[in-house]
């Protein structure tokens, strides 16, 4: 298990866990960051990521990408 | 509206950026803003339903789930909820289909009658995709339709199928979104609660309690028991399914939504992973490459806005609709075409100049002023009588032809201007010139010599330059070359062209044509106020337009939201998050809708902080201020323009970091999380129409703000206390711009002009520029508004007034915007103590940096003695540094 900053451009990944308790959390599930959910890395900077998913590109904070664990 | 019939609303509800405003406007016949990025539509809006009558259609702010998270969810769940309208129309993105029926699933549970529009049907289309509405109707429950808001297709049929089911008030089965135990406990739940809640919302506040919603959980203030028991299901669910409530229902919900779309949508296999979209993205987010693409966008608005294009229309609508007029086409042949009027235009100007320098020093060497003139009929008169012949005999003085744009002087050599500003020496006899040049030519590169047509001076030439020669008599005045001068007649421009009169021109014509009086209330209403104040401000529009017409491509292609990603790095860096520069970029068009877009900023002290820093890029208004001084001060230099944006951007960075290590908004942002739209080329008629709304709005202003404020300063400079007509220096105008002159003193600007000036200025930027067309006007005798400007900063500040300009320019920048901004500020900060506090901080800004430009440019540049001023300017330096450098006070608020 590794937090999503560690994608790679053009690589899927499946989400296993969402840590965190915040408002924020939750969030995140709304825009489709759940367990199990798949997800595309479309691009990374210095951990600042656009990815895919449910068909939807979101851009993501790093703080926030380090909670996502694939 | 009609009181004895209560209207049928429909509620237009849907994830951000799905489409819910363009179907908005097309059923409506609105025109609300639409753009490429989540978060356009900040507030509700009505609009009654343009094919039935007493029907309002309701848009409501994109929102992700009814879990409100940013400020306009919260908006959209407490209409939803607490003032249920008579039918939902949702929205969904069909190229996106499984994020967008979460929210659906949640709408559902409200009880309301409900249609789902899948929007987007021609992009599906296009992709090859197929959704099957049937099959989504039959899971859902409700009734579902494809349409194309942007192409107008089915929005009509889906409105009127809500239409009739909000009539028929028909609600659709809930479908089986839960499993097992959780539908249980939330069974269990409904059952303790039935009596306590409206029927149809019975589900909805079940989930909710389920959930543990605080919201919901205050608002039924359920008993001890009750609660205890509703919290024991919710427990055991959380024990048996190891995970907590939320998560169980939005997986749940997901897991629903999976099933529903494995059936009902059928995709075509794609290509490689990468989309058009996701390509471009590559580019413009890259690490190395995304700030210096941004950097260049804002260039090439600027270029073309301020200097090359604006430039253009901006000249044809001052000097040609608001000023003698213009050619529309050149006549070719002997006499016509653009050259011979160049030629004849300045033949007539250099005859002018000489006329003046001739006459003044006749009249100083007379020891009074000559007796004027009579016409002859049907002739100008030569100003003034030659009495002492052999006096103007005698005469000679040098005249410096000046060019009305630039302002460069054209027919002296460069290097004795130089010389003679460095004497002091403001113009010469003929033989106090030949005697300088003697003297002093040497030195500054100048001598005497002999030309084609008589004496001339002659640069001496340098390692790169050529010599030039300057024939004496075009800058030297004497008696014949006057008596020539006055028989040089004014060219007829409709003999070189199709000449179009302007507006004063006609104006003119048809006041001498009713006889009113040149000196009458009336035409000093025409010609000063609205002439010289209004159409001062519509001569901008050109421009205006051009930056409008960038900012909508811009938001409507998908780049905004890139833009946030792109800055949130260096926002956070000093404290902000990448989604306060939404609002700085729209603030570039204006800044009320700019303050009302920091909504969409989740924490309440970053979008305080938004709102106090966002008008400080550039706005629209502001761009006319900058579009009068960049070419008459700094020749219409696109570097000079585009710096004060990246002023601007300063200002935002360094305030930021100032206000962050302040008590009040200590603290990390939010994190950043925002959905990218897919790129799309802008419909050619959404472009203009936004470019449009824009600019009719600046218009509208003109005609209506700007036109009474400048009527009434109008009077204010004509009339006395007495309300008798008087001059400039007697006016109302005048006594009261001297009690604030004192304070802009220090700016360079300290006389009441520009005190007048900078403080109408509030009401609405751009009368920065009325005001002082209005008041430079009676300064300077020739030239155009831009001249007259320029002499009335030689005033200001006889030594330094390109120095006071830009002070002046930056005071105006970087004060709080205008009226309508403040109060919108005052609306949205949150109580009146944060509006004073932003109002007094951003004036604070102007004025300092203001003062440092000029105190420091002054000191530093030109080398002026160290004063008050210039220890006032490094005190207010110092201290700025002191207020960004200083480390955060211990014990933050996390």
């Amino acid at each position: 298990m590794q937090p999503l900053v560690f994608g790679k451009p053009g690589e899927k990944v499946r989400v296993l866990k969402i840590t965190g308790t915040d408002k924020v959390r939750l969030h995140l599930a709304e825009l489709g960051f759940v367990v199990d959910a798949v997800v595309t890395v479309v691009s990374e900077d210095r951990g600042n990521m656009i990815v895919e998913v449910k068909d939807t590109r979101i851009a993501l904070g790093r703080d926030l990408a380090l909670r996502i664990m694939i | 509206m009609s009181t004895s019939e209560k209207k049928i609303v429909i509620a237009l509800a849907g994830n951000p950026n799905c489409g819910k405003t363009t179907l908005f406007n097309s059923l409506t016949g609105g025109t609300e803003y639409v753009g490429n990025w989540p978060g356009v539509t900040v507030e509700k809006k009505d609009g009654p339903f343009k094919k039935h009558d007493g029907v309002v259609i309701q848009d409501l702010p994109g929102i992700y789930s009814l879990s409100p998270y940013s400020k306009e969810e919260v908006v959209a769940r407490n209409y939803l909820v607490e003032q249920s309208p008579d039918v939902i129309l949702n929205i969904v993105d069909g190229t996106n289909l499984e994020r967008n029926l979460y929210l659906t699933t949640q709408l559902m549970e409200l009880g309301l009658p409900m249609v789902v529009a899948v929007n987007m049907a021609d992009v599906l289309k296009k992709a090859g995709d197929v959704v099957d509405v049937k099959k989504l109707s039959q899971e859902l429950h409700c009734p579902v339709v494809e349409i194309s808001a942007l192409k107008e297709e089915g929005s009509l049929a889906a409105a009127e199928l809500a239409l009739e089911l909000a009539k028929s008030g028909k609600t659709g089965e809930l479908p089986h979104v839960y499993k097992g135990s959780v539908e249980h406990a939330v069974a269990h739940i409904e059952e303790s609660i039935e009596d306590k809640v409206p029927a149809h919302h019975l589900r909805w506040f079940a989930i909710k309690l389920f959930e543990r919603d605080s919201v919901a959980q205050k608002r039924l203030s359920l008993p001890g028991d009750v609660m205890a028991h509703i919290e024991q299901h919710v427990a055991d669910c959380e024990k048996e399914l190891d995970d907590d409530a939320e998560s169980i229902i939005t997986n749940q919900r997901y897991a629903y939504i999976a099933t529903v779309v494995g059936m009902a949508v059928k995709k075509k296999a794609r290509k490689g992973n990468l989309t058009t979209s996701d390509k471009i993205d590559r580019v413009v987010t890259n690490r190395w490459l995304a700030l210096p693409i941004f950097a260049a966008i804002i260039w090439i608005m600027y270029y073309v806005s301020v200097t090359t294009v604006g430039t253009w229309l901006t000249d044809w609508a001052n000097d040609g609709l608001f000023g003698d007029g213009w050619f529309l086409a050149w006549t070719s042949g002997e006499k016509g075409g653009r050259e011979a009027w160049d030629e004849a235009s300045g033949a007539f100007a250099e005859a002018k100049a000489r006329i003046a320098a001739f006459q003044e020093a006749y009249s100083e060497a007379a020891g009074a002023p000559a007796e004027a003139a009579e016409a002859e009929k049907g002739e100008d008169a030569p100003a003034f009588v030659v009495a002492d012949e052999a006096l103007a005999a005698t005469i000679t003085r040098t005249f410096r032809l000046e060019d009305e744009e630039s302002g460069e002087v054209t027919n002296y050599p460069e290097a004795l201007q130089d010389l003679m500003s460095e004497k002091g020496v403001d113009s010469f006899s003929r033989e106090e010139l030949l005697a300088f040049v003697a003297e002093n030519g040497e030195a500054a590169g100048v001598k005497l010599a002999e030309g084609k047509d008589g004496p001339a001076l002659e640069t001496i030439p340098g390692e790169s330059k050529e010599a030039e020669s300057f024939p004496l008599a075009g800058f030297v005045a004497d008696y014949g070359s006057y008596q020539e001068a006055l028989e040089v007649e004014e060219p007829e421009p409709s003999d070189y062209g199709v000449w179009v009169p302007g507006i004063p021109v006609l104006a003119e014509k048809a006041f001498a044509a009713m006889g009113i009086p040149e000196d009458g209330i009336a035409h000093g209403i025409v010609f000063d106020a609205i002439i010289g104040g209004v159409g001062t401000v519509l001569g901008f529009v050109p421009q205006i337009l051009i930056v409008f017409l960038f900012l909508a491509f811009l938001e409507d292609c998908g780049y905004m939201a890139r833009i946030a990603f792109i800055m949130d790095r260096i926002f956070r860096r000093f404290g902000l998050s990448g989604k306060s520069f939404i609002p700085i970029m729209v603030g570039m068009g204006c800044g009320v809708p700019a303050i009302m877009a920091t909504r969409t900023i989740e924490q309440e002290r970053d979008r305080r902080m938004t709102i106090m820093l966002t008008t400080y890029l550039p706005c629209g208004a502001k761009a006319a201020i900058i579009a009068m001084f960049v070419p008459a001060f700094f020749g219409g230099s696109a570097w000079a323009a585009t710096a004060m944006y990246f002023l601007g951007i300063a200002v935002i960075v360094f305030g930021g970091i100032a206000l962050k290590k302040t008590r009040p908004f200590l603290g990390d942002p939010a994190p950043f999380v925002m959905e990218l739209p897919a790129y799309h080329w802008p419909s050619l008629r959404g472009v203009l129409i936004h470019t449009w709304e824009r600019t009719k709005a600046y218009m509208v202003k003109a005609g209506t703000l700007i036109f009474a404020a400048s009527v009434v300063l109008w009077f204010l400079m004509s009339f006395n206390w007495r309300l008798s007509m008087v001059g400039l220096e007697e006016s109302i105008l005048h006594d009261i711009g001297v009690c604030f002159a004192w304070i802009f003193a220090p700016l360079g600007f300290g006389r009441w002009e520009g005190a007048v000036a900078s403080v109408t200025a509030l009401i609405a930027k751009e009368q920065a520029t009325a005001t002082l067309a209005m008041l430079a006007e009676p300064v300077a005798a020739v030239g155009g508004t831009l001249a007259h400007v320029r002499a009335l900063f030689g005033e200001f500040s006889p030594a330094y007034p390109v120095l006071a300009a830009l002070s002046f320019m930056i005071m105006n920048l970087f004060d709080p915007p205008c009226i309508v901004a403040i109060m919108t500020t005052f609306r949205e900060i949150g109580g009146a103590r944060w509006g004073w506090f932003a109002v007094l901080f951003q004036i604070l800004v102007g004025y300092c940096l203001a003062l440092v430009t000029y105190q420091l440019g002054k000191w530093v540049v030109y080398g002026a003695s160290f004063g008050a001023g210039t220890a006032a300017a490094i005190v207010v330096v110092v201290l700025a540094l002191f207020f960004i450098v200083r480390p955060a006070p211990k014990g933050a608020a996390k």
